[in-house]
């Protein structure tokens, strides 16, 4: 304060030697994190360019910032100002007396933005956990031999989301590996949790101790880690999904019971009364009014009047809707900017 | 973008820790006013153009920086009645040189910036800070055994002091 008031002026130099420091501008929600008293470990991942350039599924390298809930994506902006980082130091220059000094020791020709990014985790898991499909009571897939960690690691989103996607998926691990079921597979698992219930006696929709169900279905072969993972799944919102209880929601359980089994039947022709009657004897018997077709709306066609077909584009349609308009998303932004530097 | 971004591909995930002052740490007396005061002491200057200053002689010069010019607040009173008076803001100047003045304003930036520097952890448990975040050429990125790349945050940043006009001449001793 001193220089400010003798003089009303404040020295300014420029370092020899210049750091390289960069400029990453925060938005409002990764500041309140940084303001926390505790704030939460941020991380930078990235996904490497994949594709030869030029081609339709070439996507271009790029990097984000996780929360561990959230992911916001780093773009380089580059600015035409010279962008300097002072530091306050004590600096004599000739025979003065050193005086406080504001030095110039970084200029960064760009600064780093970040945007928001929604995507959801399904399709990046989709394309790197091998399917787990039950035949015969055989499974043919090789193992990635990766953890679900080293999975989330390499998909370019925050641990929550890359968290709620594998959820989603019903992805779980076995032997070293990641995988996700089948339709078919999980249609069989579930098969057997319900005939598990039904053996012991266990209400599916009241507490009981998984402990039970996985002891019993763990003797048909199946990994335990994907029956925990539907009866998460399916578990009452309400239902801590950590403990040694679970507890199913009916609604849920009907619903993902009846789409799985008729995904499972793929092209084959299902009549529409063969499948009902299927569905409901998946359930326990107190649910079986649940098994309606408006439980599945949207997940079913009826291709003649007599049969039932899983709509594959309902699947298809999410995953290109996404694709798409995060891609146009993106190119907007891009243009956005572009305006917005010329105006400057 | 890409090449920006190449220093990514070498490892999927980088933390990016948030460096905590430390009270016990001194930082030199800051010479700005109090609302420019960070915890690092680091603040941050636009101007349009570039400065350009003669280049010491290495071995001639003692010093790790030369003095280009001078920032004066013309309407920042230390002793101001009412520190919460933020005119003072508006105009501010730099002088470069003997002969040229920027005139430009103290702006709060709606984002804030983080200033991020890379830190190098050795296996051995203990931390180099390095001076140097490298993540826009091409030799950067190259991990060296036993050597991971972290990146922390030494600061964020507020306010920025902005000169967007070109500078005018001045005559003599402004200053």
């Amino acid at each position: 304060m001193a220089a400010l008031q003798d003089e009303g002026s404040v020295p300014f130099s420029i370092a020899h030697g210049q750091q390289h420091l960069r400029l990453l501008e925060l938005p409002a929600e990764i500041l309140e994190l940084l303001d926390a008293p505790n704030p939460p470990p941020l991380s930078i991942k990235s996904q490497a360019a994949s594709g030869a350039s030029g081609t339709p599924s070439a996507k271009p390298a790029y990097a984000v910032l996780c929360t561990p809930t959230s992911s916001f994506q780093l773009r380089q902006v580059q600015t035409s100002n010279s962008l300097f980082v002072t530091q306050a130091t004590l600096e004599a220059h000739g025979n003065e007396i050193p005086a406080p000094t504001i030095c110039a020791i970084a200029s960064c020709a760009a600064t780093l933005e970040l945007h928001p990014s929604t995507e959801s985790s399904v399709v990046h898991l989709q394309a790197v956990l091998p399917v787990y499909d039950i035949v015969g009571g055989d499974v043919d897939v090789a193992g990635n031999g990766k953890s679900k960690p080293v999975i989330f690691s390499h998909i370019p989103l925050s641990d929550g989301q890359c968290e709620s996607g594998w959820r989603e998926l019903v992805a779980f691990e076995f032997a070293g590996s990641s995988y996700r079921p089948s339709a078919n597979t999980l249609s069989q698992a579930w098969k057997s949790i319900s005939a598990a219930a039904l053996a012991e006696g266990v209400k599916l929709d009241s507490q009981f101790l998984t402990e039970d169900i996985l002891r019993l279905v763990d003797e048909e072969g199946y990994p335990s880690d994907l029956i925990l993972a539907i009866l998460r799944l399916l578990a009452a919102d309400n239902q801590d999904k950590t403990g040694p209880w679970s507890c199913l929601d009916r609604r849920k359980t009907a619903c993902f019971v009846g789409k799985t089994l008729l995904e499972a039947r793929q092209e084959k022709k299902y009549l529409t009364a063969e499948f009902l009657d299927d569905w409901r004897d998946l359930l326990p018997g107190t649910w079986r009014e649940i098994a309606k077709l408006d439980t599945i709306s949207g997940a079913y066609t009826l291709p003649s009047s007599t049969t039932i077909r899983f709509n594959e584009r309902l699947a298809a349609a999410i995953n290109a809707e996404d694709v798409t308009s995060n891609a146009a998303s993106s190119s907007r932004k891009w243009h956005e900017r572009f305006g917005r530097a010329r105006q400057r | 973008m890409c090449t920006a971004l190449a220093l990514f591909n070498k490892m999927p995930t980088i933390p990016l820790h948030l460096t905590k002052p430390t009270s016990t740490s001194h930082p030199p007396e800051n010479p700005l006013p109090p609302l420019l005061h960070t915890p690092t002491g680091l603040a941050i200057l636009e101007l349009q153009g570039t400065i350009h200053f003669p280049m010491p002689i290495p071995e001639s010069s003692a010093s790790s920086s030369t003095q280009v010019g001078k920032l004066v607040f013309p309407l920042y009173k230390s002793d101001a009645l009412d520190p919460n008076d933020l005119k003072w803001m508006k105009r501010v100047y730099f002088y470069i040189g003997k002969n040229q003045r920027l005139t430009g304003e103290v702006r709060k930036l709606g984002k804030p910036f983080a200033v991020i520097k890379k830190r190098e952890k050795r296996e051995n448990g203990k931390d180099k800070v390095g001076d140097d975040v490298e993540m826009g050429g091409a030799e950067e990125g190259i991990q060296e055994d036993g050597i991971q790349e972290e990146l922390e945050i030494v600061q964020v940043v507020r306010y920025k002091i902005v000169f967007s006009t070109r500078p005018e001449p001045v005559g003599g001793e402004e200053v």
